[in-house]
Parts: structure tokens; C-alpha cells; sequence
């Protein structure tokens, strides 16, 4: 990106946005906040109060029904769709269900954003080695998911998440199917993460961590409204 | 540092094998190019038979003698061969005997012919030297002195065999541009079923910023693997289905002499231009596979995006 643009980077500002899925009930309603670069949210609400939707919305998904939406300085309203996969790789995620790719092994599922832009693996190879010792992951490079435990997971997906630097990582529910050692030690890695510049939202239902983080939160209402943003 | 020992610089394919129906695909590309291979081999074969035959009729003209009551026809065969050769652009003039016409006639009239019970016109041949500077006006004004003597310089038959071959060449041509059509659609609708199968691998592409071109490229680098493997396939299959019927072609008409069947079919032989043009075919239809998957990859990545 150009340097005007990063001056933009992680600016995110919603104002009176809704969403509803086809002729549907609103799932968001008049969702209005701004984040700062460089800062972390919780995201929280009670289940199905619209929290991935929401997270859906910022990952560029989905388009919000109602009221603007910027990111990074564009309206979405108006984004070509090549642009708007542009902007995606600004974004790093990581689901609840970690989505990874079967079929590859750790090391080259953490690549996999280094391949899609254009990078060789002589070019990436250093740094995904790095980043996998970084989040633990290191003996477990050659093997592929279905072998790996449900933490390992989380944090190959994590790791598959900020390997491209993202100004903002966006994580549904990465403690959930984790012990609570395990969740906290993967806070810390978003804290870290964040220390280093990157904007972090977590979507999240478990208070005590919120709690023991004490960053900001964004927090729905069960009928999708935004009670403290 | 990690344990870490990969030498190889090339990564695992985004897209895996085993997830694209490949057997059944490269089954089916398989087949429509051994079609197509055959029906443009049938294509070749034919307009080759039509040249060639079309070539050696205008290279000979016939004088026809037919008996006439008081006329001497071994003399009159005589002065026909005499006056052909004397004109110019002929190059020999030679009648046929009664023996060379039974064997021409046997096919068609059966083993045990005795031509001299029959009164039959009988044949000089005229080769020409020369088809296109021949003075064959000359040589039918000057036959007109033999009563019974007429020039026949095949025109009927050339026209009609150009024309029948170039219908057959023209039905080919449709024949082979439908199952193109056909490969193209069966193409679409395996493609379609392979990005509902990976529709995970897509969706996790995308929500990571890869660009439709990025991994219809993907999607598009596997068909073409696949086209390849088809073609080569049915393509190989075809030339060895024309080497046999080559080989075959003098038992297929075991009472017709070999030398009778290549002046009517050609020697059912592709000859090297035909092999290549089928080999051709080979890159024509991984090409169609790849190019019509990544059309169809294209179309469904957009239709899924917002």
C-alpha cells in the first residue's frame, strides 16, 4: 500500500450500520464505533447476537444492509470486488473452526498467504520456519491437520493469520476450543501480536478473560445491538 | 530453528489431485479425443483418396471404341493409340487387351467371364504428360475419323467425387466441431462439481485475499494436467486404431485386390501429416479443457462473492 493509504490502515468506522441475511429479521442493528489503529477489542454478546456476523462484516464478506461502513478509508457500499480482495489481505482471520486445509501440511497452510501473493518458497520459507517456532509449532511443521490436537490448530490458524502482517486480525471465538492454560497463553500471543502494531478484534464469550485482559470491548445486545463501543 | 528438512522448492498444490474426479475426467477427454482423432483421420483419409484419385484421373483420359458392324477394332486401336500419341501433352497411349478388360470387368461381373462372346467397347488409355497444355480438342476432332471413337476425359467423375468427398469432409468437420462442443460441456459441468467440492479451499482463498485469477489459476493448472493426460491418451489410441486399420485394410475386402481398394479408398494410411495433425489435436483439446474450466472457475468465483 501506498503511504497515504497505511496512514489509513486499521481505521474501521461503522456508522448506523445494520445487516439482515436475504428478506430476513435484522441480525445488526444501527451499529455505530470507530477503532483506532493499532488498538484491541473484545468483541462479546450472548451466542447469536450477531458477534461473526459482525466479525463477517469486517472481513469483508458480507456488506451491511444499511448505514456506511468504512475500512481503511473506503466506503465498502462502493468497492470493486478486486479491490476489495486487495483490502483482504490487509485483514487476517481466524475462525472458530480454524479452516484449514486438510490436504496441506502446517508449514504450507501457514504459507498459504505468502503464495497467494506471488511469494516463491525460497522467499518465504525463513519466515513461516520462524513464525511456527514462534507459536510452538515447530516439530509440527510436516504434519497436517487431522493429526494435529485442537490447540495446535488454533495456533496454526493464528499463525496462518498474521504471517502476511495484516494491519488487522479479527479472531472468532480462538479460545473456545482450548483449555484455559492454553487460552490464556494464546491471549498473550494476540497481546504480543498487537504490541507490534497489529489491530486485534476477538469476538469472545468468555468474561473472565476479558477480565483478566482488561482491553476494550465492543458488546452486542442479544437483539444485535451495540450496548458499549 | 526447527527440525525442519524440506528440500523441495515446490510446494503442494493448492488445489489437490485426488479432489477433482481425475480418473473419470481424464476418462471422458480420453474418449472425446479418440472421437475427434477419428473423425478427423476419417477426414484426412478421405480428402487425401479424393486428391489423389482426383490427381490420377486428370492425368489420364480414355478413348472409348465401340464395336461398330464392318469396322476392324484391333485396327481402329491401332490408330486411336497412333493419333493419341501424336498429340501434344500426351505422354503414351496404350490399348487395353481382352484379358485387361475381363480383370477390370471381374469384379462386377463375376470369375468366369468370356469377353469374346460379348461384343464390348474396348479401352486405349492416355497418359498425359502434360494434363493442363494437352491438346485434347485436337485429339477429339481427330478421333472422329474412327468410326465408333469417343474421348472421355472423367470430368463426371471428378466432379462428382470432389463432390462427394468435400461433403463428407464438410460432415466431418461438423461432426468433429460437435464433439468438441460436447468435451467443452462436459468440461463445465465437472468443473462445476469440482469448485462445489473444494468450495472450502475456495472460501478459505478468498477470505485470505487470493484473487479470482489467482485460483482460477489454480483450479485451471489441474485441468490442464488432466486435459493433457486425456488427450495424449485418445490421441495415442487413435493412431494406433489407424495403424491397425492400415495393416487390416487388405483383409477387410479380401476379393478385392489391394491395388483395386487404394485406388477407391486411398491405403488407409494417415501418412505423417496425418499423424501430426491428430497429435495436434492432443494440445488443441488440454487447452479447450483448461481454458473452458478456468471460464467456468471464473464465473463461479464471482457469482459467490458478494
Amino acid at each position: 500500500m501506498e503511504k497515504s493509504d497505511s496512514e489509513r490502515l486499521g481505521v474501521i468506522k461503522f456508522s448506523n450500520v445494520g445487516l439482515r441475511y436475504g428478506d430476513g429479521p435484522e441480525i445488526l442493528k444501527n451499529i455505530s464505533f470507530s477503532i483506532k489503529p493499532g488498538s484491541f477489542h473484545f468483541l462479546t454478546g450472548p451466542s447469536g447476537a450477531g458477534k461473526t456476523s459482525l466479525l463477517r462484516l469486517l472481513l469483508l464478506s458480507l456488506k451491511p444492509t444499511s448505514g456506511e461502513m468504512t475500512m481503511f478509508g473506503e466506503d465498502v457500499a462502493t468497492l470493486k470486488r478486486e479491490r476489495l480482495l486487495e483490502l483482504r489481505r490487509h485483514i487476517g482471520i481466524v475462525f472458530q473452526e480454524f479452516r484449514l486445509l486438510d490436504h496441506l501440511n502446517t508449514f504450507e497452510n501457514v504459507a498459504l498467504p505468502l503464495r497467494v501473493l506471488g511469494q516463491s518458497e525460497d522467499e518465504y520459507k525463513e519466515n513461516v520456519i520462524e513464525l511456527l517456532d514462534w507459536v510452538g509449532l515447530g516439530k509440527k511443521m510436516d504434519a497436517h491437520p487431522p493429526l494435529l490436537s485442537g490447540g495446535e490448530k488454533q495456533r496454526a490458524a493464528i499463525a496462518r493469520a498474521v504471517i502476511a502482517r495484516p494491519q488487522i486480525l479479527l479472531a472468532d471465538e480462538p479460545t473456545g476450543n482450548v483449555d484455559p492454560v492454553l487460552s490464556e497463553r494464546l491471549l498473550h500471543l494476540f497481546a504480543e501480536l498487537n504490541r507490534m502494531g497489529t489491530t486485534i478484534i476477538i469476538a469472545t464469550h468468555e468474561l473472565n478473560m476479558i477480565e483478566k485482559f482488561s482491553y476494550p470491548h465492543l458488546q452486542l445486545s442479544e437483539n444485535g445491538e451495540l450496548i458499549n463501543g | 530453528m526447527a527440525d525442519f528438512t524440506k528440500e523441495t522448492n515446490k510446494p503442494a498444490p493448492i488445489v489437490p489431485a485426488q479432489s477433482i474426479s481425475g480418473r473419470t475426467l481424464v476418462l471422458l477427454i480420453a474418449i472425446m479425443t479418440f472421437l475427434s482423432s477419428i473423425t478427423l483421420g476419417a477426414v484426412i483419409l478421405i480428402q487425401k483418396s479424393a486428391i489423389a484419385w482426383s490427381h490420377d484421373v486428370g492425368r489420364e483420359v480414355t478413348i472409348q471404341i465401340r464395336p461398330v458392324e464392318g469396322e476392324m477394332m484391333d485396327a481402329n486401336l491401332r490408330l486411336a493409340e497412333s493419333i493419341a500419341e501424336a498429340t501434344k501433352g500426351v505422354a503414351s497411349a496404350r490399348a487395353l487387351t481382352i484379358e485387361e478388360s475381363e480383370e477390370l470387368l471381374k469384379p462386377w461381373l463375376g470369375e468366369d467371364l468370356d469377353l469374346t462372346e460379348l461384343n464390348i467397347p474396348r479401352l486405349v488409355i492416355v497418359k498425359l504428360s502434360d494434363p493442363l497444355n494437352a491438346d485434347l480438342e485436337k485429339l477429339k476432332s481427330e478421333l472422329k475419323i474412327i468410326k465408333g471413337a469417343s474421348l472421355d476425359l472423367h470430368d463426371a467423375w471428378r466432379t462428382k467425387l470432389n463432390s462427394m468427398a468435400g461433403t463428407i469432409v464438410f460432415t466431418g468437420i461438423i461432426g468433429l466441431a460437435l464433439i468438441l462442443l460436447a468435451t467443452s460441456l462436459a468440461i463445465i459441468f465437472a468443473t462445476r462439481g469440482t469448485m462445489a467440492q473444494n468450495r472450502e479451499i475456495v472460501d478459505v482463498l478468498h477470505f485470505i485475499g487470493a484473487s479470482n485469477r489467482f485460483i482460477a489459476g489454480e483450479f485451471q493448472s489441474r485441468f490442464l494436467k488432466i486435459g493433457f493426460r486425456g488427450a495424449i491418451i485418445g490421441s495415442i489410441l487413435a493412431i494406433i486404431f489407424f495403424t491397425i486399420l492400415g495393416m487390416l485394410s487388405s483383409n477387410i475386402f479380401p476379393d478385392i485386390p489391394t491395388e483395386q481398394l487404394s485406388i477407391l479408398f486411398g491405403t488407409f494410411s494417415l501418412g505423417i501429416d496425418g499423424i501430426i495433425a491428430i497429435l495436434l489435436l492432443a494440445p488443441i483439446i488440454a487447452g479447450l479443457t483448461a481454458i473452458t474450466s478456468r471460464i467456468t472457475v471464473r464465473r463461479f468465483l464471482s457469482q459467490i462473492i458478494w
